[in-house]
């Protein structure tokens, strides 16, 4: 498109539509080039859930681009480990290093010795080919310090757990700690805006008064770590009250009475004493949520892992949900409606799927995975493989238990910030014979590498097809925006490029990105075209709920050998009755989880994350950084350049402290000195900073040493069943 | 429809949730360099007692006043408001003498670093508004919280939303008939 005449742009505008990564949300992107050079990111104007829209981190996409601070060639370390002295090589040299490391740590200890970490996206899948290729079933993404309990929960209740809520159509969202406006996916923060302007009530449940919080109709500052108390309590009032959706729980579920007969104890007055919450608010609540069912959300969260009964809580959220019978309605819950679906439902393929390369099978690992995910047996066995437990590595590294860890692959991935106990993970980093980090910035990660692979920005690269079906299947893809800035290259030229080095070719087959694009549509060169046109692919479908009669007849209008499936009442409802579970039905009582834990049904434990004496030390996400990525971005930096501590004036009195004085904060693993924020806005037995600050890499110029380093006080742990981190813990504060 | 068009904004604050991808975007779209600002929007809280709470939310811009101080104070003519109600800068003309910073009672205007010419908000007139688009931080905004267009034509988003909803002027008594105006906080008295 050429752009009109006599403006103070000059030259032709081209916009190239893609998708962002500046988090892992993900949201389909429109990038305005003028001559060559990226000039402004927003949103793709033709998906409908963003609508053009986007986040401040985003639109700073070109601040990331045009950083001079990025790594600019790749890497080799010259001196000491962490040292930070490297010398410049081409990727050639770097590949040639990096194979031959490879091959020795093979050769000696095996290749189960070598781990691989990235963040869950869908470049993932070239790191696991890479590793799996070489012999390692040692895989893991970053999902164990961030969703994982609520992925092990739903797939438990489920059989899987490709589920999403529906708040744009919905009337009542309680959320737990989930922060819709600072934890930013901008579809989301849509739908829950839409469910307030509609009318919609809103209640956030949070020990911190967040922005969520400041646009809530109520804020309720529970007790940090009580929430499961809470939740019971409702599903206690639903059932006391017979206000749970009967038929839906008969037609649908498996193991009620064992639900009811655990929460009768669990009376709002038992939940008031745990939480903080007033009874009498708990009952309301409960009773405002049943008068709108099923157009109520329970929110099931997302990085929000306060104790070690993580799988508890989750479970009694989604039996919370189910006893609203708000499973495939609008403005409830619904299965991700993907390619494989829709086919499985219609029962022949009508929808082109994502295809993949034929590849050799890969070697069978000698050993099983140090992290026990998916191994049967296994405390761990019901942590999905493909996700892993990322915090078990560093484990593994330092204690050589269940067998020792040499060599690490952290692509896209810094587990110095991003993992809980950052010393205890520098210390696993240093132990390691072989460290190669892919990466834009010389991460707190990078810093302590052998081999520093720099990455193109995603708006210098080609990339495949990314699955991004939610309501109905799509497919996003990324496209080069502008060419690589420095001496960069894409991920799946690199892992092909490496791969080729050691012998492993075969397992990507591919040339080159248009071979990747056409293979994965199947050969339809029409899917691949409107891809680069719109930038998404999708199917001219609307969303289908399985369980509403509109959307149904509509889906029966476009797929017409479907119209079999549906009853009397107009509904697709087979699919709730032959899930992948071991009734097949939703199991609100989970066989599985009461044979191998005995936790079939949520229960409640006591917990104690702070000693007495002690504040509880709780964290989240703010709307300007992503978690350990973006805080040396020069106009994120620019807008928040460093975090401070919440405390309590009641607080903050005992201590003697005012805003930005110097407070040392002690945890059992931890120490450092933070700046105090005073605020009405915290509990006063509470404090809590914003994620990803204190940057311990000198190669972050801006952002290095700026903040508290949240992860630097939590210790390493592992939460029963589904073996997420924590995210809390007690700490000492005394001012400086 | 009028001819002659009469642009005007509309900010709703209790729909902004303070994301900033209103002024990053027009940091971007207008190449406003670091350290200065054309937009920012401020969030002032939480005030109150625990557990009453309240945060406020405001967008700090040029507010684009019928009667602009910032133009009859400019020596040399650079400060001018179009004929469609927009108040904009002629760089070339600009001698940088900060007449109209000190005239603006709503503190928009900063002398750009680069430049060294007086800059402030343009509703992203000749890169956008002129085209037929809406400025940068409208068409970014995730939740709808910035309506704008052209208080002349009674159809207009803006004209339906100002008469629907509880605007205030800012700092209205000074008499300057702002075009950007203000939804505040319902959660101020009522609930």
């Amino acid at each position: 498109a050429t752009w009109a005449a006599g403006g103070k742009v000059e030259g032709k505008a081209d916009f190239v539509r893609s998708f962002c990564e500046m988090c892992t949300s993900r949201c389909p992107i429109q990038a305005k080039v003028v001559d060559g050079k990226a000039v402004l990111v927003s949103g793709n104007p033709d998906w409908g859930a963003t609508g053009g829209t986007l986040c401040a981190r985003g639109v700073s996409g070109q601040s990331q681009l045009y950083d001079p601070q990025r790594i600019q060639k790749p890497l080799i370390r010259v001196g000491e480990r962490g040292e930070g002295k490297w010398k410049e090589v081409s990727y050639e040299e770097a590949y040639d290093y990096i194979a031959k490391q490879m091959q020795g740590i093979k050769e000696k200890y095996g290749p189960e010795a070598m781990a691989f970490g990235c963040r869950k996206g869908p470049h993932m899948s070239y790191l696991y080919t890479f590793a799996k290729a070489y012999g390692s079933p040692n895989t893991h993404n970053h999902e164990s310090t961030c969703p994982l309990a609520r992925t092990v929960g739903l797939e438990v209740t489920f059989g899987t757990a490709g589920l999403g809520l529906d708040y744009g159509n919905c009337k009542y969202i309680v959320s737990l700690g989930r922060n819709y406006f600072e934890g930013i996916n901008v579809a989301q923060v849509r739908g829950v805006m839409n469910c307030i302007n509609k009318g919609g009530k809103l209640v956030s449940i949070d020990p911190r008064y967040s922005l969520t919080s400041a646009k809530a109709h109520e804020w309720l500052p529970i007790k940090p770590g009580t929430d499961l108390a809470l939740v019971l309590a409702l599903n206690h009032v639903f059932i006391r009250d017979g206000l749970y959706d009967k038929d839906f729980i008969t037609k649908y579920t498996e193991g009620f009475e064992a639900v009811k007969a655990s929460v009768t104890s669990y009376t709002p007055a038992w939940a008031e004493k745990e939480t903080g919450i007033k009874a009498a608010d708990i009952e309301r609540i409960a009773k405002e949520m049943a008068a709108v069912k099923p157009k109520a959300i329970l929110d099931w969260g997302w990085r929000t892992t306060f104790t070690p009964e993580e799988f508890e809580l989750r479970r009694a959220i989604i039996i919370g949900n189910m006893l609203l019978g708000n499973l495939e309605v609008p403005g409830g819950s619904f299965f991700s409606k993907g390619p494989g679906f829709i086919n499985g439902l219609v029962g022949k393929p009508v929808v082109q799927g994502i295809a993949g390369f034929k590849t050799p099978p890969f070697p069978k690992p000698a050993k099983p995975r140090v992290d026990g995910a998916g191994v049967k047996g296994h405390p761990m066995e019901l942590a999905p493989a493909g996700d892993g437990i990322a915090q078990a590595v560093p484990e593994s590294i330092l204690t050589e238990k269940p067998y020792p860890i040499k060599g690490y692959f952290a692509y896209r991935y810094n587990p110095v910030v991003t993992m809980p106990q950052t010393n205890r993970v520098i210390e696993a980093m240093k132990k390691l014979d072989l460290l190669v980090v892919c990466d834009i910035y010389m991460s707190d990660t990078a810093m302590f590498a052998d081999v520093v692979l720099p990455e193109s920005t995603y708006l210098e690269r080609d990339e495949g097809f990314n699955d991004y079906s939610g309501g109905v299947p799509a497919f996003t893809l990324r496209q080069q925006v502008v060419k690589p800035v420095y001496n960069t290259r894409a991920h799946w030229q690199i892992f092909k490029e490496l791969s080729e080095k050691m012998g492993l070719g075969a397992y990507f087959p591919y040339t080159n990105i248009d071979d990747i694009r056409l293979t994965q549509m199947g050969g339809k060169q029409d899917l691949v075209k409107m891809g680069k046109e719109k930038g998404f692919v999708n199917f001219g479908m609307k969303p289908l709920f399985l369980r509403d009669k509109n959307s149904v007849a509509e889906f029966v209008k476009q797929f017409p050998d479907a119209q079999s499936l549906v009853n009397e009442q107009g509904y697709i409802d087979k699919y709730l009755t032959n899930l992948k579970t071991p009734s097949k039905k939703i199991e609100l009582m989970s066989q599985v989880a009461q044979n191998v834990f005995g936790r079939g049904v949520p229960v409640y434990r006591p917990i104690q994350i702070a000693e007495s004496g002690q504040q509880l030390f709780i964290q989240g996400k703010t709307g300007l950084h992503t978690n350990g990525h973006t805080h040396n971005v020069p106009w994120l930096h620019e807008l928040m350049p460093e975090n401070r501590l919440w405390m309590h004036p009641e607080t903050a009195s005992k201590l003697g402290v005012k805003t930005d004085d110097l407070v040392e904060m002690a945890s059992t693993v931890g120490k450092q000195q933070v700046k105090a924020y005073i605020t009405e806005g915290v509990r006063p037995d509470t404090v809590f900073c914003y994620m990803g600050f204190g940057r311990v890499s000198p190669g972050l110029k801006r952002a290095y040493k700026k903040g508290v380093n949240s992860n630097l006080m939590i210790p390493t742990s592992t939460v029963p069943v589904c073996g997420i981190t924590l995210q809390t813990a007690g700490v000492t504060l005394k001012k400086v | 429809m009028a001819t002659q068009k009469r642009y005007g904004m509309l900010y709703d604050s209790n729909k902004c949730i303070g994301c900033q991808a209103c002024s990053t975007a027009c940091r971007a779209e207008n190449k406003v360099p670091d350290k200065v600002s054309r937009l920012q929007v401020w969030i002032e809280g939480p005030k109150g007692k625990y557990p009453d709470l309240i945060t406020d939310f405001h967008r700090k811009s040029c507010v684009m006043c019928d009667s602009a101080p910032c133009v009859p104070v400019c020596p040399t003519g650079a400060s001018y408001t179009t004929s469609d109600g927009v108040t904009l800068v002629n760089e070339k003309f600009c001698v940088g003498c900060k007449y109209c910073i000190a005239a603006c009672p709503y503190q928009a205007r900063f002398l750009n670093p680069e430049t060294g010419a007086a800059d402030k908000c343009t509703f992203c007139h000749e890169t956008r508004v002129s085209r037929g688009q809406k400025p940068a931080c409208v068409s970014i905004c995730p939740t709808g919280a910035l309506i704008f267009g052209d208080m002349n034509d009674s159809k207009s988003d803006i004209s339906l939303a100002l008469k629907s909803q509880r605007a205030v002027k800012p700092k209205e008594h000074l008499g300057l008939k702002p075009k950007v105006v203000t939804v505040p906080n319902w959660r101020g008295g009522d609930a």
